[in-house]
């Protein structure tokens, strides 16, 4: 089953956030939207889970009751405990006996020592995964996450792209957004945003093969047109012709191909 | 020092609202509350009954205005006339002497009124004064039941709007939204609680004022609860409007503290209405304190009948079904996907 | 060379908290520097240590060869992770505030920034905030530069401006000392410091760092299966695509547990597979 975003179109406040987008995601498989603050992540999950309405185009959702969301915000209650926080969930979804699986939540969350504490109390990592654990506690068909790893540090993240993975090992179909790249590689379809329209979309590996030229890396970087810092040395684009004597062509990664693809897009604006 | 001097100044031009509040508020307060901050009594509102009404008539001078004479009317007559707040004092004329009969839940204008017979005393030797309904003039007995008000305001408008601008600052209301939930049953569910604890509040500051102040309860708790209810129901519905227009916490609180001052004020439970400027007064006639103050002193101090107060109910009525019914239509609206306008190419 | 920065065996307890413990590090004229550690790690704490807003409990922290001094601070650029600019100030104006308060002048704005410069800085996107917050940062050209969490929020693009920015700061002499917990942006450093619970795990390079950290990568025909049993193994598989990855684990115990079918090779490790790995030892 695929649910999902074709050719939708949504204007705020007379700017247009998203124009004619495509965003498929598919049961079993997590899609990661990427792209910076503004590029559209937000209304594009916005709009699939139904809290924004669409100029145009066709949104494809599962029943409300199957769609679970994750607001940028963490969207959990503050003034009440990582209990109360689920147990209220369960009750809004009519979870039938829902005791052992939020049992169960807090364990694979690791919240198992705050389950008493108040949800405004915790870390933001944990908050976070508190959030993740709501969203997941419906058995939803659809888990939508806007930016659930902004802000969270490496070990939170590893758990909660666990969660993420075990919900898409069980058969959900999960979208999540996140402004990293590296972050990006991890999802099975990667979606690049940029000003409301998609700028690239794949898998990685296809992705990658489908950059136009070549990338290399160099300390000498004045002779490339396009270049940026990779550490202490330089990586640049290629469009076409040789690379220059120092430089030395490189494999390129999914921050490359969304660095190209966002040069290319400014060139395309500056030609029109 | 100057480069901050300079940046504090462009923020606070920037910050309308703030400056607004800074300049504007402070004098459009004085001007207000100038025009209402008045216990002068210019009228008392008064009837003269018994054999020897016509003759007395001639005696009622400045504040007293003659509103009623018949001679026919006894005594009771004129007590349920007090009661049902048509006059303000009864003179009751007999042939060997008068009794005046004065209202003391208007505690202003019973003062006047007992000044003024004290004045009159060499005229009428014989005239004998009985204040009903707060017979020793106690401020609190006139002022726990408007008080009552108050804090029914500070409930339904302030923690209202609290809660909800709280929920939608945490991003909660978003998750409310995509839960299996009905708008009105987020609205609902949402202000129930509120409503719960107003009514408890009410009971407990109601029983506190019986107990510790000596405040009587004279009516009928049936009619009070229908104007408390009618009345809690315009304050939860300001609140929600209030949060629809707020951004934080912080706007939210300045907005119900600009709700709470005027009615503090203007309402009636300090300063009398009808000593008001006239312009002030209809300001007054806004606020629905204003009909709440006059059904719970009506009901509790007077134990006046729900006849007779069926002005401030049908105007709590009314205004109950036109403030809660927009911020039903606003939540509806908030927690519905956005509609989008398409207005660009 | 003397570094800018030094902080030896530096320890601030908080009653019986403990948030920074016996940390030690330098920053170099013309070095980048990440402080990497979890959320309550002791970055924020340590920054501000270094700035001399709060006395270190034990240790000594050396700020241009002195204690931290009110006067250091003019030779410091800082940006906090709120990015420390008024949202209701435009652009121009932000930053015409800030070189008056260093007593310098503006800095002359590139397009991108020139193009919004008269719009108040809370309609704009957080990345165009966060190159304000820098530019302002840099403007009297500090021979130490705080940045605290500089990319959080931003584009991809953006985010590559910004560090090549930072770049050139350090090329042009300065020091910087940048914190992060996006291990893409840590291998951008000369140098990483490595803080979890406050104290120092690791130090130095990335290739040093990951170094000490063996991971393999699992390809099968199904992902999913081999996901569960390796979590309930207790393992950390982490998603890649459609293959899995595992830091901090010997080879063949992943072979056993994924199963025939699975193709398990050693590969070298993410610095954030590498953090993991080190702070859950």
């Amino acid at each position: 089953m695929t649910w999902g975003l074709e050719q939708v179109k949504v204007t705020y406040r007379s700017v247009r956030a998203l124009d004619g987008v495509d965003i498929p995601v598919e049961a079993g498989r997590v899609t990661v939207l990427v792209g910076g603050d503004g590029a559209g992540k937000s209304t594009a999950a916005k709009t699939l889970v139904g809290l924004v309405e669409p100029v145009s185009g066709r949104v494809r959702r599962p029943e409300k009751r199957q769609v679970g969301y994750q607001s940028e915000h963490s969207g959990v209650w503050f003034d009440l405990t990582v209990w109360e926080n689920l147990r209220f969930v369960a009750q809004a979804y009519g979870i039938p006996q829902p005791d052992s699986r939020i049992d169960h939540l807090i364990e694979v969350t690791g919240l198992g020592s705050a389950r008493h504490r108040l949800a405004g109390r915790l870390s933001g990592g944990m908050r976070q995964k508190l959030g993740v654990a709501m969203a997941l506690l419906p058995q939803p068909r659809l888990l939508v996450l806007d930016e659930p790893t902004t802000g969270l540090d490496p070990v939170s993240r590893t758990d909660l792209w666990m969660l993420v993975a075990g919900a898409a090992a069980e058969g959900t179909a999960v979208l999540l957004t996140t402004t990293y790249t590296d972050e990006a590689e991890r999802g099975s379809v990667v979606v690049a945003l940029d000003q409301g329209r998609v700028l690239a979309a794949g898998t990685v590996e296809d992705l990658v093969s489908r950059v136009p030229g070549r990338i290399v890396q160099t300390d000498r970087p004045d002779a490339l047109a396009y270049r940026w810092r990779r550490g202490s040395r330089w990586r640049g684009w290629l469009p076409d012709g040789h690379p220059p004597p120092e430089a030395s062509v490189v494999p390129p990664d999914l921050a490359d191909v969304l660095i190209v693809a966002a040069l290319l897009r400014r060139a395309d604006a500056s030609a029109a | 020092m100057w480069a901050l001097v300079a940046k504090e100044f462009r923020q606070m031009r920037r910050d309308r609202r703030t400056l607004a509040m800074m300049i504007l508020m402070p004098l459009v307060m004085l001007v207000v509350f100038g025009y209402a901050a008045s216990f002068d009594v210019t009228t008392i509102r008064t009837g003269v009954f018994g054999p020897r009404a016509e003759q007395a008539t001639a005696l009622v001078d400045e504040p007293f205005v003659v509103d009623e004479v018949d001679p026919t009317v006894v005594e009771d007559d004129a007590r349920l006339r007090l009661r049902d707040g048509r006059l303000d004092v009864a003179l009751v004329t007999s042939d060997d002497g008068a009794k005046a009969l004065v209202d003391g839940s208007r505690l202003f204008k019973a003062q006047a009124a007992l000044r003024g017979f004290t004045a009159a005393r060499a005229a009428l030797p014989a005239l004998e004064v009985e204040v009903l309904f707060n017979p020793d003039l106690d401020t609190s007995v006139v002022l726990v039941p408007g008080l009552a008000g108050l804090i029914l305001i500070f409930v339904g408008t302030l923690l209202t709007s609290l809660g909800v601008v709280r929920e939608r600052q945490a991003g909660t209301l978003e998750q409310l939204a995509v839960m299996p939930f009905r708008g009105r049953d987020v609205f609902f569910g949402k202000i129930a609680p509120y409503l719960l604890v107003a009514t408890l509040d009410l009971a407990v500051v109601l029983a506190a004022g019986i107990l510790l102040f000596d405040v009587p309860f004279n009516g009928s708790p049936a009619t009070l609860a229908l104007g408390a209810a009618l009345f809690l129901f315009v304050t939860l519905g300001v609140g929600v409007l209030i949060s629809s227009v707020s951004e934080n916490q912080g706007q939210a609180i300045q907005l119900a503290l600009m709700t709470v001052l005027p009615q503090v004020l203007l309402s009636g439970i300090i300063f009398p209405l009808d000593s008001m400027a006239p312009g002030v007064r209809w300001l007054g006639y806004l606020l629905p304190l204003t009909y709440f103050n006059q059904i719970a002193q009506g009901v509790m101090v007077r134990g006046a009948p729900l006849s007779t107060l069926l002005t401030p109910t049908s105007v709590l009525a009314a205004m109950g079904v036109a403030v809660f019914g927009l911020a039903v239509l606003r939540f509806a609206r908030e927690l519905a996907p956005a509609r989008i306008e398409e207005n660009t190419t | 060379m003397r570094p800018l920065l030094e902080t030896r065996q530096v320890t601030k307890r908080f009653g019986d908290l403990v948030a920074v413990d016996s940390v030690t590090l330098r920053v170099h004229p013309g070095e980048i520097v990440g402080l990497i550690g979890a959320n309550g790690a002791g970055k924020t704490t340590l920054i501000r240590l270094i700035l001399g807003l709060l006395p270190p409990t034990a240790g000594r922290i050396d700020l241009f060869g002195a204690p931290p001094r009110p006067e250091a601070r003019a030779r410091v650029g800082y940006v906090p992770q709120t990015t420390g600019s008024y949202l209701d100030l435009t652009v121009a104006e932000n930053l015409r505030f800030v070189a008056a308060a260093f007593g310098t002048t503006p800095p002359v704005l590139d397009p991108e920034l020139r193009a919004v410069a008269d719009r108040p800085l809370g309609e704009l996107p957080l990345g165009i905030r966060r190159k304000v917050a820098f530019a302002a940062a840099v403007c009297h050209h500090p021979d130490l530069l705080i940045l605290d969490e500089p990319t959080s929020g931003v584009g991809p693009l953006g985010r590559v401006e910004l560090w090549g920015a930072i770049g050139e700061v350090a090329a042009r002499g300065a020091g910087v000392l940048v914190t992060t917990h996006h291990m893409e942006e840590a291998e951008q450093c000369d140098r990483i410091v490595l803080l979890s619970a406050g104290r120092v795990v690791a130090d130095g390079t990335p290739a040093e760092v990951t170094g000490h950290v063996t991971a393999v990568e699992v390809s099968a025909p199904q992902w999913e299966p081999v996901f569960r049993r390796l979590r309930e193994a207790g393992f950390r598989p982490l998603l890649a695509g459609s293959r899995l990855r595992v830091a901090g684990v010997d080879a063949d115990e992943i072979t056993r547990l994924a199963g025939p079918g699975a193709d398990v090779r050693p590969t070298s490790p993410t610095l954030e597979e590498a953090f993991v790995a080190l702070v859950s030892r």
